[in-house]
């Protein structure tokens, strides 16, 4: 199945292209754009993205694969991503971790059976103030404790 | 200009020289991996490092251009310490692979550790396991565990061939070059990327575990299957004679010309090389038993030489046909125009050669024979051979090369040549149309003799002999002297002529085009 | 004449929305540079002596001067990757006063010949970056963006561009690199930015602290910063506290404060219960401090005389319930994680040494790790293509040092 954007994305895309002197500097907002509307960057994005500014599939992937953020495979409906660095270790990440993992029954890098929750562990999210904390899709969570998540993990749909 | 010292020796350079290259003027390597001349320095091997004095920091060689009264140091306590850091670095995700490797013996990283490291591996971690043999080209192996990231092959497919077939994927020690979607390196300098790998990452399976590079000798060449000419590097076994076990070539490689084909040459070119170690013809074969010729150069000479004298003074010069071909060098082809154009007044000298081809927009020209325009400036008039030529009354037939095959209808052929009284074949390999010449005699392939070419641009190109003649072959340029020789008319004209030096210095008074080269 | 130089209207009604912002007396800086000369801006730029607050520390104003006179279009980049472990000041910043960092921006282009700007955020920051673009889209309605602007002949765009998760698009070149669409690789230095940057052209690359304190500097003049700091380095800095402390957060002081009085003092000390036992003074990168060292003023130099630095002025207070091969872990974790795999050294190094921590941790571990450790990095450090190498080198060396005696004994 081949992606393709809608009329309203590709203005969107076209207005996007036209900040940059160069229609390849697009690639990492055109990327967005697709993991928003596709959830991922699949073999047949990359050409797609590809055509539209104009460079070889080739080098999409070689931008997707150096950034943590885009996904090469479809992930759950929420994204969980617990920052596994140094202040959030010190004020009890991994224990956090494991409970996460106990409550959704996966490991880090594993998606929940219901595709639902998919949880990743991740570097410093620059919210240090508020250790231990998490990204939930883009949404952050800090001063967390494991009532704070029940609560937090319920309230999604 | 700018005076610096490397090493405590003084050197005067040109400005913008970067210290690697002003080292290399100066007899000083400096070891490095990822730079290539072909490309902008890279600077991510980080081998090259050296000390500045007055810099605190060492710094790459490859990339730092040179200053006046700048002081530079590549054995110092500082330096060796780094690059042995870097070698421990390498070694330690590198796999032991040396023994099943086709690099050894070529290899940088090998070479290195001979010279600045001999330290014991210090690495107690397991190394990081990736795909050993991936098949990325029509004849490319690629080894992701051997793989140092120098990049040299992306950058190569990027800014040489265009065609980007190699990317880098994933980040940090995950980093690892292949191809996309299983679209293998398909364009026509694939081979060069084995080449310019400093390691084993990427191989080339026409070698592949066929033999070990120390056992190679090297020579200098020059390719004959376009017109270009490119500089090539003949690597060959030199075999055994005395348990008769033939030379064997495994390999051809590029060699720099920067006025010819730069760092590179073609696949057509690298690996066209069968035809140097196969159906070889080297021993003179008589066909026609009845005129009772002993297969020597002396005898047949001789008989040739009777022939041409008989149509000489029945003034029947016009029943000599020659077929020639344009592998055949500026020297040879000046003493044929001598001896059967100008001496003799011949007229019916006709040319069959491999057939054009498809160039490509760098090296690969049309022409897949390396001497057109030599034969051209020589004064020849290329007219193609065809069973026609041949019809009118024959009675000795000169042919130069196997190529006719390629051009006639062997039928046809067949046919013509029953009607020719003298029929004399020079080839250098076996084929079924031999049987059908009365005498035939082996020639030299071009490493096997000296002389030069002309390229398709008018450069002149000098080539000398790599290995022996096999058996009893001879070059082409040795057997015309002689027949000059041994003509009669003008044969002083010819003394001289006994290496191929002395026919070039000839061809550089008389010949217009050539004068003007030198 | 305001106390703070940053912070000021933080937590003030909605100032990120522009009304506000100019309610609070903002854009007034943008309308007196705009009357001056460029010249003149940049010897004020000079005179106050504002060194980077990314993490390098170069003065601002010497950067600017580096540009060349040439026909090329000139660029700005704002460097608001923030991917420093302990740093969020910028986060703050963004989220409250966008409008701030846009004035400096604009006073930065026109002292420069700037036309074109753009904000290079880390990707995870979306919510930021979508405040940061209504600030934008704001300020252009206001005309205080786009074509000519308040009819001084002076024309800017700004956009903004999100990044995709990797730290080391906060190094310049690497930002320079993903900015134009490619794998965050650093380049070789020279040439430098100044001269050939983002698309090959001149390019002036600060940090979102930096640019943000122009306005104020152009407002109240150069004398009035240094006097905020010190002589040579003038303004005061965003501290990011973290860690075992009672109140986390964002401190603006003077440059010069003593890091024990940030701690104690300004931090609320440490959490109850809780005994000091190490400081991170500068964000990860920077050389860990025992809790003997840590009566020191924050400024750039005084930290380097403690073999340390100031960095991004993130401090991550650790307590004695923390084992220091837990703080190794997480830094030898996070460096082979970011590097972007170009070089050598720091490509295997911080793998290596990675590898070695872990499997130290799993007690699997001997003395002899511990100079390994120590042997590795000293072999990243300085070697390297880019300072990645350097910010992993230095606080493994710092804590394989000072803290080998523990490490020793959790073998």
């Amino acid at each position: 199945m081949n992606p393709e954007f809608s009329g309203k994305v590709r203005k969107e895309i076209e207005k996007i292209v036209a900040r940059y002197p160069q229609k390849e500097a697009a690639i990492l907002p055109v990327l967005h754009i697709t993991q928003q509307e596709f959830g991922f960057i699949s073999p047949e994005s990359e050409k797609l993205i590809a055509g539209i500014l104009g460079i070889k599939p080739i080098q999409v992937r070689e931008v997707v694969t150096f950034y943590t953020m885009l996904n090469r495979e479809p992930i759950g409906k929420y994204h969980i991503q617990v920052c596994s660095n140094l202040s959030c270790s010190l004020l009890g990440a991994e224990k956090l971790t494991d409970y996460l993992k106990e409550k959704l029954s996966i490991e880090p890098g594993q998606t929940s059976e219901d595709k639902k929750f998919t949880l990743s562990l991740v570097e410093c999210l620059g919210a240090c103030e508020q250790a231990p904390c998490m990204m939930i899709n883009f949404d952050y969570h800090g001063n967390l404790d494991k009532k704070k998540i029940d609560k937090i993990l319920d309230g999604l749909e | 200009m700018v005076k610096i010292h490397i090493d405590e020796k003084p050197i005067d350079v040109e400005e913008g020289t970067t210290i690697l290259k002003a080292a290399e003027t100066a007899g000083i390597s400096i070891p490095h991996l990822c730079y290539h001349d072909a490309f902008p320095p890279e600077g991510s091997c980080r081998m090259c490092l050296v000390e500045i004095e007055g810099l605190p920091k060492l710094e790459l060689a490859c990339s730092t251009q040179v200053r006046d009264g700048m002081k530079v140091f590549t054995k110092s306590e500082k330096v060796v310490e780094a690059r042995m850091g870097v070698l421990e670095f390498l070694l330690a995700e590198h796999p032991l692979d040396c023994p099943i490797c086709d690099k050894a013996g070529d290899c940088k990283l090998q070479d290195y550790y001979d010279e600045y490291g001999l330290f014991e591996s210090q690495f107690r971690e397991s190394k990081e396991k990736r795909e050993k043999k991936d098949k990325i080209g029509k004849s490319l192996i690629h080894d992701e565990e051997r793989c140092i990231l120098c990049r040299r092959c992306v950058r190569f497919l990027r800014e040489i061939t265009k065609t980007q077939e190699l990317g880098v994927f994933e980040r940090g020690i995950h980093s690892r070059v292949n191809i996309y979607d299983l679209t293998p390196v398909d364009n026509n300098y694939s081979g060069n990327l084995a080449q310019i790998c400093p390691v084993g990452a990427i191989t080339d399976e026409d070698f592949r575990f066929k033999t070990r590079s120390w056992f190679l000798k090297k020579g200098e060449s020059v390719c004959p299957l376009c017109s270009r000419g490119c500089s090539i590097t003949i690597e060959y076994h030199p075999g055994f004679s005395h348990f008769g076990v033939p030379s064997r070539v495994y390999r051809i490689q590029s060699r720099e010309n920067q006025e010819v084909n730069g760092f590179w040459i073609c696949d057509m070119g690298r690996y066209g090389y069968s035809y140097l170690n196969e159906n070889r013809l080297d021993k003179i074969v008589i066909n026609n038993k009845e005129w009772n010729i002993k297969p020597t150069w002396e005898d047949v000479s001789y008989f040739i030489n009777q022939q041409l004298k008989k149509l000489d003074e029945g003034k029947k010069t016009s029943q000599t046909v020659l077929i020639l071909n344009t592998w055949l060098s500026n020297e040879e082809l000046f003493l044929i125009h001598k001896i059967f154009k100008n001496d003799q007044n011949l007229d019916r000298i006709f040319f069959a050669d491999r057939p054009q081809a498809e160039k490509d927009d760098f090296l690969l020209t049309a022409e897949r024979t390396p001497n057109k325009k030599g034969a051209l400036e020589m004064g020849f008039d290329i007219k193609p051979a065809n069973p026609e030529a041949l019809s009118d009354k024959t009675g000795l037939l000169l042919v130069f090369g196997s190529f006719l095959a390629e051009q006639i209808n062997a039928a046809d052929f067949k046919k013509a040549l029953e009607k020719i009284e003298t029929k004399v074949l020079f080839t250098s390999h076996e084929n079924e149309l031999n049987s059908l010449f009365d005498i035939v005699l082996p020639t030299a392939l071009i490493p096997e003799k000296g002389g030069s070419l002309t390229n398709i641009d008018g450069k002149i190109q000098k080539f000398s002999p790599v290995f022996e003649l096999p058996g009893d072959s001879l070059p082409e340029w040795m057997m015309l002297a002689d027949l000059g020789r041994k003509f009669g008319t003008n044969s002083s004209f010819y003394k001289e002529f006994t290496t191929p030096e002395s026919i070039l210095k000839e061809i550089e008074n008389e010949v217009p085009f050539f004068r003007e080269q030198k | 004449m305001a106390e703070k130089v940053l912070t000021q209207h933080f937590g003030l009604n909605n100032v990120y929305q522009i009304d506000e912002y100019i309610k609070q007396g903002g854009y007034e800086a943008v309308k007196k540079a705009l009357k001056l000369k460029p010249e003149e801006i940049l010897e004020e730029m000079k005179k106050a002596n504002l060194r980077g607050r990314g993490g390098a520390g170069f003065p601002a104003g010497v950067k600017w001067g580096f540009v060349p006179k040439v026909d090329k279009p000139k660029y700005l980049c704002v460097n608001a990757d923030e991917g420093e472990p302990g740093t969020f000041k910028d986060r703050y910043i963004m989220s409250h006063n966008p409008h701030m960092l846009l004035e400096g921006i604009i006073i930065t282009s026109y002292c420069v010949g700037i036309h074109s700007a753009y904000i290079y955020i880390r990707g995870e920051y979306e919510a930021v970056a979508l405040r940061l673009e209504e600030a934008i889209s704001e300020a252009y309605d206001k005309e205080y963006l786009g074509k000519n602007i308040l009819n001084s002949g002076f024309s800017l765009e700004v956009f903004v561009h999100r990044g995709a998760g990797a730290y080391i698009c906060g190094e310049e070149t690497a930002l320079l690199e993903s900015l134009e669409g490619k794998r965050g690789n650093p380049r070789l230095k020279p040439p430098f930015p100044a001269s050939v940057g983002l698309f090959q052209c001149p390019t002036v690359i600060n940090n979102v602290e930096t640019v943000s304190n122009i306005p104020q500097i152009i407002l109240n003049g150069a004398d009035w910063f240094t006097g905020k700091g010190l002589p040579k380095d003038g303004g005061t800095r965003i501290f990011g506290v973290s860690g075992m402390v009672e109140k986390p957060g964002i401190y603006e002081l003077p440059i010069g404060t003593n890091l024990k009085d940030i701690i104690n003092k300004h931090a609320g000390g440490m959490k109850q219960g809780k005994k000091l036992k190490a400081v991170i003074p500068g964000g990860m990168s920077a050389p860990v401090l025992k809790a003997d060292e840590i009566d020191i003023p924050m400024d750039f130099d005084s930290l380097v005389n403690a073999e340390s630095m100031l960095g991004s002025a993130a401090v991550i207070v650790i307590d004695t319930g923390t084992s220091m091969l837990d703080v190794l872990m997480a830094v030898t974790k996070f460096y082979s994680h970011e590097s972007c795999g170009q070089c050598t050294p720091c490509r295997i190094g911080t793998s290596w040494i990675n590898k070695i921590v872990k499997r130290m941790a799993e007690g699997k571990g001997s003395k002899k790790d511990i100079d390994d450790i120590v042997r590795l990095a000293s072999n990243i450090l300085g070697k390297t293509l880019c300072p990645l190498g350097d910010a992993a080198a230095m606080p493994i060396l710092s804590i394989a040092k000072k803290f080998k005696k523990e490490l020793e004994s959790r073998l």
